[in-house]
């Protein structure tokens, strides 16, 4: 790594203009059971350098998996000549890119080398067992499922401009799902866990044997559960789905380039845009919250992340950026630039994103709601550039009266995000960070990490009309 | 052997050689090789402007092998000699701590016949330059950009050309090479305070003289269905008749349905229909659907599968009787089938899943005109949907979401583009007693599945006014 990190200095001294060598290598080992049989059990590695250069205010982009000097020489003069191509008719041009303290020396995050001496067998028969052991927790299960992932990531990322960062870290990921049927009706439910860390870190707040148990209950109770009534209702979100809530109806409305766009947060920096009991950060790493699946120290530019208050107090007080949104709007970036692989472009991406928490606790919150519905188990969502976003939920649970009562069937919750912020009247004070299985979709995956305490708020539920 | 990219086919034909030869050296007894060459040049716009050009070379092998009836895989970007005898041995090694599988296998595939020639590759589109490619990037962009209201988020002109190769140790040796050009928009329409939903579209074609023409047609295409969502109003809430668009048809039906016509879920049980259930009618006698891999003009086209057999047309769903499930080796062993039916789908970096090509649902009797007009005689008024943000859960059939830039209909026209409208119900049920018809035309959506537009009962709609 250092052999090649002086080689991509010593190109990016010469390169005639501003130049970004990110050099990076994926590896990836997959295991799936399904059945008490192996569907997926593979090892996948990619690694390259991407090379990015900003000539006559244009970018230009060129990658190559050889990393021979002919090679990275000839990559970067392509760049350069896309850049060029590009110059001529680009109209507003890239304003010179903010100076900012860049990072320098080696960033590494635990679990890198634990997990890595950890044998596939060792893994593999963890996840056999658990998804065994799901199977058997009811006649009703007809069949299981175990997933686990992991990711380890090697970066070195150099700039004209003095970055000169070596990064790694591993990302890894656990999901149990269990399909139950009864009388022709059928019905799944699905666990999830994700971290950037050890295995330990992995399992340290659900063991397996929790999270088969649990995926088996739901699973079996969401049979022929009834269907929850459409239309505008109270809401507990639980921290998962709080953070399905704070990344896709407001995290994606504050990258700074969908703001560029039109977004409905364009204009809104220092409005009131919710309650005041909502205050929402996207942090590269959560003090109260180690491990989280976004967990960053340096972004894909070579900027230091850091924990970026978007809402305090209600009110809207920073967009997300990379070097290229923070020039244009004459703020600091804020780390925010990802990648996905080494031949993708850096993409304004969200982390670790959260509300914090309050000082009420779930029991008071359910208590103090007569009518309404406990949301969880979050199955993907998606915002829109009005504000307007959707997410959908596993299991619904009706509260009647102060009481949990029965389950429901999974709904879509939808709503236009500020307008369901401001309506927040409770937060508790259990926080978690509680999607770092997940992946989010912006043209490129990115693994990112959501959460933060049970929230109460109105919402449109997307359900039947008798 | 394509004469355009021979260098890079015999590069691919030399590295699986080698990837063969290490893995049987190190212990396999079968081996497969999937590999593949891309050649890519993108021009990317971004906030109405040009942002990035790019170029990127990059080959991919993945390595599959049996080892006493286990299963190993492994994969890479390199060509280099040592990486690649790593490569082969980690798939051996994975292999070897892999339960037995009986129904893993690596067979020899039939030779193509000379009436299965499907030409992917057009010489003219090889050979042209950044600058033609640039030319259309900024017709992209003007004709989206023609009306003053569209914001253009992101947009993208690609060019890509590559080959495939499929070879095993049983004697099977499958190459293809294509080339298309594609370009993407996403956007929305902002007139005062009014914004409309994201939305997005892709499209591609496979020669120059294409290229123009339909890049011009879909850009307005989709420039006018946009702006028609700045004239909203209110959606009703009901239960009752909704019409799907081509486009929802595929995205809300035909993606549900799709996964219980995969020969592996059928195989770990969790499908709707067995085997059993074959030659039965299981939906509408109304409906038909194919899977036809060899129309160019759509982006799944491929003359062979991950396996490297020879693609045929195959009809799923034959007037509402189930004919056949869609099946890799696997999926076809353990089904007690002698054959696959070829739809082995994946790339080299992942293991052979089972996977459409492209699916096509019949229209049916009545004009598009004539079936709005049947509804509306039943109900005066009713969604028509287009895009949904929703999900759809594959093992029920509920679907729950949000219908964007839904028209709400009355008398069967179209009279504004409903707010906030959530919708739900269960793809089976509006597939079986709840269809009540299908247009005869259809339309191909991004240059994927070609669908009608269709009509059912039994669609729960969540609207903004009571």
């Amino acid at each position: 790594m250092k052999d090649l990190s002086d080689k991509l200095k010593q190109l990016a001294s010469r390169s005639p203009h501003w130049v970004e060598f990110r050099y990076h290598r994926r590896n990836v080992q997959t295991l799936q059971v399904q059945k008490g049989l192996v569907k997926q059990l593979k090892s996948s590695i990619t690694s390259g350098v991407g090379i990015r250069v900003l000539v006559n205010g244009a970018w230009g982009f060129s990658a190559t998996s050889d990393l021979s000097d002919a090679s990275l020489e000839k990559s970067l003069k392509q760049a350069i000549e896309c850049g060029n191509s590009l110059s001529q008719v680009k109209q507003s041009k890239v304003k010179t890119l903010p100076k900012v303290t860049l990072a320098q020396g080696e960033f590494v995050l635990p679990g890198y080398e634990s997990l890595s001496k950890m044998s596939l067998e060792e893994k593999l028969e963890a996840v056999r067992r658990a998804e065994a052991k799901t199977r058997e927790r009811s006649t009703a299960i007809e069949t299981a499922s175990g997933y686990y992932n992991e990711i380890f990531e090697d970066k070195i990322v150099v700039t004209s401009d003095g970055a000169d960062a070596l990064s790694r870290l591993v990302r890894n990921e656990f999901r149990l799902s269990a399909f139950a049927g009864k009388a022709g009706e059928k019905a799944s439910a699905t666990q999830t866990v994700g971290r950037t860390g050890s295995w330990e870190c992995l399992f340290e707040d659900h063991s397996m044997e929790s999270l088969s148990e649990e995926a088996a209950r739901l699973a079996v109770d969401l049979v022929g559960a009834p269907r929850v009534q459409g239309g505008l209702a109270t809401l507990i979100l639980s921290p998962a789905m709080v953070g399905l809530l704070s990344h896709e109806a407001i995290g994606h409305t504050v990258e700074a380039d969908f703001v560029l766009s039109g977004s409905v947060a364009a204009g809104k920096l220092g409005q009131t845009v919710a309650s005041p009991l909502v205050t929402l950060i996207d942090g590269g790493k959560v003090e109260s919250a180690p491990h989280g699946g976004g967990d960053l120290l340096v972004d894909d530019e070579g900027v230091p992340t850091q924990n970026t208050e978007i809402i305090k107090d209600g009110v809207l007080k920073s967009y997300l950026h990379n070097r290229e949104s923070a020039a244009a709007f004459n703020v600091q970036p804020t780390g925010n630039a990802r990648a996905w692989l080494y031949n993708d472009e850096p993409l304004i991406r969200m982390r670790n994103t959260y509300i914090q928490p309050g000082t009420q606790s779930i029991e008071e919150i359910i208590a103090g709601t007569e009518d309404g519905y406990l949301v969880d188990g979050p199955r993907g969502g998606q915002a829109d550039s009005t504000g307007e976003f959707m997410f959908g939920a596993q299991n619904v649970s009706r509260i009647k009266n102060g009481k949990v009562t029965e389950l429901l069937r999974g709904a879509t919750i939808s709503g236009q995000a500020f307008k369901v912020l401001s309506t927040v009247d409770a937060v508790s004070k259990e926080f978690k960070l509680d999607l770092g299985a997940g992946y989010c979709g912006k043209g490129q995956p990115a693994k990112v990490d959501a959460g933060g305490p049970y929230i109460r708020c109105k919402a449109l539920v997307g359900g039947i009309q008798e | 052997m394509s004469k355009y990219l021979k260098s890079e086919e015999q590069q691919l034909e030399k590295t699986a050689l080698e990837l063969q030869a290490h893995a049987l050296k190190a212990g396999a007894q079968a081996v497969e090789i999937c590999g593949t060459f891309l050649h890519k040049t993108k021009i990317t716009l971004e906030k109405q402007d040009f942002h990035l050009a790019s170029a990127d070379d990059n080959y991919v092998f993945g390595v599959r092998t049996l080892v006493d009836g286990k299963q190993g895989f492994s994969s890479c970007n390199t060509l280099d000699s040592k990486e690649l005898k790593e490569v082969a041995a980690r798939s051996v090694q994975i292999a070897a701590v892999s339960p037995e599988n009986p129904y893993i296998s690596i067979d020899a595939g039939p030779n193509l016949s000379a009436d299965t020639k499907l030409d992917l590759f057009d010489k003219e589109l090889f050979q042209v330059s950044l600058q033609t490619q640039k030319e259309w990037a900024r017709l992209l962009r003007e004709e989206a950009t023609r009306d003053k209201r569209f914001r253009l988020n992101e947009g993208s002109v690609d060019i890509v050309a590559g080959a495939t190769i499929v070879s095993n140790s049983k004697g099977t040796l499958m190459r293809a090479s294509e080339n298309a050009a594609y370009w993407s928009l996403m956007g929305m329409g902002v007139d005062g305070n009014q914004i409309t939903s994201f939305d997005y579209f892709q499209e591609m074609a496979r020669n120059p003289a294409q290229v123009q023409e339909k890049l011009l047609l879909s850009t307005r295409d989709f420039c006018t269905q946009l702006m028609d969502g700045l004239n909203t109003g209110t959606a009703k809430s009901y239960k009752g008749l909704a019409a799907f668009s081509p486009r929802a048809v595929a995205h809300i039906l035909l993606s549900g349905l799709s996964y219980h016509f995969n020969g592996r879920n059928v195989v770990e049980g969790s499908t709707r229909w067995t085997s059993q259930d074959l030659g039965k009618t299981v939906l509408h006698p109304d409906l038909t659907v194919q899977d036809l891999p060899w129309l160019s003009d759509r982006t799944g086209a491929a003359l062979f599968d991950r396996e490297g057999f020879p693609t045929t047309n195959t009809t799923i769903l034959n007037k509402g009787v189930l004919s056949e499930f869609l099946l890799d080796s696997y999926a076809a062993k353990a089904l007690g089938q002698t054959h696959s039916n070829a739809h082995a789908a994946g790339g080299p970096t992942s293991l052979p899943g089972v996977g459409a090509f492209c699916l096509n649902v019949a229209g049916g009797r009545q004009s598009r005109e004539d079936l709005m007009a049947a509804a509306a005689a039943q109900q005066k008024e009713f969604l028509l949907i287009h895009r949904f943000s929703g999900n759809v859960d594959p093992i029920t059939g509920d679907f729950s979401g949000v219908a964007k830039a839904a028209e709400w209909c009355v008398e069967g026209k179209p009279v504004h583009v409903a707010k906030e409208a959530l919708i739900s119900g269960n793809v089976f049920e509006v597939l079986s007693d709840g269809l009540f018809g299908i247009s005869k035309e259809r339309v191909i959506i991004n240059s994927a599945e070609e669908c009608p537009m269709l009509i059912a009962d039994g669609v729960s709609v969540t609207g903004n006014q009571s």
